[in-house]
């Protein structure tokens, strides 16, 4: 079946469906009161599906002024009880950072999906992951969080739809579904598991004060005992949530000397390039987060000491990498490979990369780690560069210092 | 500025929230004291902006020149009883809703 | 002779939707006479269990520290936008925006243009003093020609700043506009016709009209440099600039643009 879907029917085996529609159809499913946006490439898709299918539904679709209006609208609906959705692109998402901020600070529960696109300023309208600073980093001003989910499948995309509405109202926060525009506008066969989000009752929503005390849906607390004491009750959930909402996949890892760190699009690159590594008798893996806030660090950090090299492949000049670094402790040595502009890295370019990775960590017969040391800088020195950049090169590791941290796992006839 | 918190009340009547031992003023009954006197006011909410005092037509509010209420302000009095003849303008223009005015009842 | 002992009949009141606290408002502040307007409105309606209120930023920020109902508060600006959010989701709600001239007129002129375009189901109470008073007196859109303000230290110059905005003007023309208005606090009478003019705008919205507004010229007497009874007077010269009466009264066929009905409307 191709084509856009009119109706999807309660169950079928696979749908063909573009990412950004199976987005939008997946919050309808997922129980969306209200639908707020603004066209702009490479999400225009998901509006459009909106302005057709919510009607149908007898639900809210408004076409906001401005990026700036719409999740302003956002945050009222989700005042007065109303499951929001809200979709935009980089420089639309800049125009939301007060209004998440001022979501985070009145606690009101709102899905905001950005479909990346090449930046900074107007860019392209190319894929990246440029913007993950961006959504992980509080976006808008203030000490908050917020909990981003990052699909790297529109399949995966549905379901994780449905999970950020839940998240949301379960804690009182805004969620960032964050993906390219390489899912938004790609088209694959989905098995439609589109998933109804069963409705809590809320005891702080604004709908008329009949029968209780008024309530005020707000942020400003002027008062500093009052402000700190309400940033400490915020911390504390975000706390809650690294602690409860934290996911990642692990792809070939059992075994693997070597792994790839990636999300999303990227992801998906990443694994190809795995695969034929692997079958070139590299023991490659992946580590693909899933939750980029709360990041999956103590996965990661776990993971490393068993590893000698993480390559990290980003739609981006380097953001998550940091992440990497914060969550390896420097136990293992990080290489990057990224490609920006809305360019995409090809698995094979990718390829070349975790072989390069490959034999820049194999241990070394030297015992002294300076000459190591010295001969790891000749190597990158004249080593090929990427199109991404210089590499972040790192020491090859002291086959000594290896054999003792592997001493007890590793097999010694492999 | 701190605010009290106003649990369950819609406004209304309630009073003011006192402090314990200052010297909190307020006038806010149902039925107007006999011998009757036209209005009461809410001294500890009066600001002395003057705006009723300008407005009194027959001019019998006046603020007070010794008296401090809690805000630190000069609050409005009523000067001359006999001489208010209800019209409620004061009430009107007043930003800060200190007054209550009854109409002088009738002498059959 | 018996003389007639009646209980005495009380003819005013703080209304019970005004929460009985002394506000923040400076001395002689028109917000405070706005507040109560409404509050009386509210009750005298039966409103304050349907309604859903948006504060803007600016003074009245803390309004929902003074009137008894439902409040959101709104980024700078965005009221008209909040509210929409609102409405859409609440169809049974009274919604009511309150903002001031800079959240109104500058930031937010974006977004009462296209709550007035959509013809949101809205009533939007826009308190215009010419300053913004909150950060300290700076110029607003609403600003006079002339007029000394923090950041018009030589009084306003239409070469350097341009002009006051006749926003309400602008909105009134506005297909889904259905009534628009402009009072005052001048004096007790003004504000008795400033309450018919929110009356009016309120029973607009209830009646399942569209986007009402009520402007109101109102004092700053910190922001001015004057006394409050200085800055009412002072309302007579704003009112040169920014004339009162009603602008647009669409289902009585008040203003330009008040054709019945509406093109493509049935």
């Amino acid at each position: 079946m191709t084509g856009t879907i009119e109706r999807p029917a309660p169950v079928r085996d696979r749908v063909l469906m573009k990412g950004n529609e199976a987005i939008a159809e997946a919050a309808i499913q997922a129980g969306c009161d209200a639908y707020f946006g603004y066209p702009i490439t490479p999400q225009a898709e998901l509006l459009e599906w909106m302005a057709r299918r919510m009607p149908q539904e007898g639900r809210v679709f408004v076409q906001a002024e401005s990026e700036i209006a719409a999740i302003t609208m956002g945050l009222g609906a989700a005042a007065a009880g109303a499951r929001v959705m809200v979709s935009s692109s980089g420089p639309g998402i800049s125009l939301m950072a007060e209004g998440m901020s001022y979501l985070a600070g009145s606690e009101l529960p709102l899905v905001l999906v950005n479909i990346m696109r090449g930046g900074p300023g107007l860019g392209s309208i190319g894929p990246s992951q440029s913007d993950y600073f961006q959504a992980t980093r509080g976006h808008g001003h203030g000490d908050y969080r917020v909990p981003v989910l990052a699909p790297s499948s529109i399949e995966e995309a549905v379901t994780l739809v449905a999970d950020a509405f839940e998240i949301a109202e379960r804690y009182r926060t805004p969620v960032i579904l964050l993906a390219d525009g390489l899912l938004g506008q790609a088209m694959e066969p989905v098995r439609p598991a589109f998933r109804a989000v069963p409705r809590a009752a809320a005891d702080w929503t604004v709908g008329g004060a009949a029968g209780r005390p008024p309530r005020t849906v707000r942020s400003l607390h002027l008062e500093p005992e009052a402000l700190e004491a309400h940033n400490q009750h915020l911390q504390r959930k975000y706390r809650e949530i690294e602690r409860a909402e934290t996911r990642w996949a692990a792809e070939m890892l059992d075994d693997a000397e070597i792994a790839v760190v990636a999300y999303g699009t990227a992801a998906r690159v990443a694994r190809t390039a795995v695969e034929r590594v692997r079958a070139d008798g590299m023991a490659a893996g992946l580590f693909r987060p899933i939750s980029l806030w709360p990041f999956p660090t103590a996965a990661l950090r776990d993971l490393a000491p068993r590893l000698r090299g993480i390559l990290v492949v980003e739609l981006s000049a380097g953001q998550m990498i940091e992440d990497v670094r914060l969550a390896v402790e420097g136990r293992v040595p990080v290489f990057f490979h990224g490609r920006t502009g809305g360019m995409v890295p090809s698995p094979g370019a990718v390829a070349r990369e975790l072989a390069r990775v490959w034999a820049l960590t194999e241990p070394r017969p030297t015992a002294r780690l300076e000459e190591a040391r010295t001969a790891a800088a000749q190597v990158m020195a004249g080593a090929e560069r990427s199109e991404a950049g210089p590499r972040t090169g790192q020491p090859a590791v002291d086959a000594a210092i290896w054999q003792e941290r592997h001493a007890p796992m590793k097999d010694a006839t492999r | 500025m701190s605010v009290a918190p106003i649990t369950g009340a819609r406004g209304g009547r309630a009073g003011d929230v006192g402090i314990p031992g200052s010297q909190l003023q307020v006038a806010r009954v149902e039925i107007s004291p006999s011998p009757f006197v036209p209005l009461a006011i809410a001294i500890d909410h009066c600001k002395g902006c003057g705006l009723c005092v300008t407005a009194c037509p027959p001019g019998v509010l006046a603020l007070e020149p010794q008296a401090v209420n809690r805000l630190g302000y000069h609050p409005v009095r009523l000067v001359d009883p006999a001489g208010c003849t209800s019209c409620v303008r004061c009430a009107r223009v007043c930003p800060d809703a200190v007054f209550t005015i009854w109409a002088r009842p009738r002498e059959a | 002779m018996t003389e007639a002992v009646a209980v005495p009949r009380l003819l005013f009141d703080r209304p019970a939707s005004l929460i009985d606290r002394a506000t923040h408002y400076c001395p002689g502040c028109g917000h405070g006479i706005v507040h109560r307007l409404i509050a009386e409105l509210v009750d005298e309606l039966a409103l304050a269990d349907r309604t859903i209120a948006v504060a803007p930023v600016g003074c009245a920020v803390f309004a929902y520290d003074y009137l008894a109902f439902d409040w959101v508060e709104a980024p700078h600006g965005r009221a008209p936008a909040v509210a929409t959010g609102i409405r859409r989701v609440r169809p049974e709600a009274f919604v009511l925006t309150y903002q001031g001239d800079g959240d109104l007129a500058a930031i937010g002129t974006a977004e009462i243009v296209h709550a007035a375009a959509r013809g949101e189901r809205i009533t939007a109470v826009f308190v215009n003093n010419g300053v913004y008073g909150m950060t300290g007196g700076q110029m607003a859109p609403t600003t006079l020609l002339g007029q000394h303000t923090t950041s018009t230290p030589a009084g306003r110059d239409p070469i350097t700043t341009g002009f006051p905005l006749p926003i309400s003007e602008m909105l009134a023309i506005v297909p889904g506009s259905d009534y628009v208005a402009r009072g005052s606090v001048v004096d007790p009478g003004s504000i008795g016709k400033l309450k018919a003019m929110l009356r009016r705008a309120f029973e607009v919205q209830l009646g399942g009209g569209r986007f009402s507004l009520v402007e109101v010229l109102s004092t700053c007497p910190v922001g001015w440099g004057m006394t409050p009874t200085e800055a009412v007077d002072h309302l007579s010269v704003v009112a040169e600039t920014y004339p009162l009466g009603v602008i647009l009264d669409r289902a009585k066929g008040i203003g330009a643009g008040a054709a019945p009905g509406r093109a493509g409307e049935g």
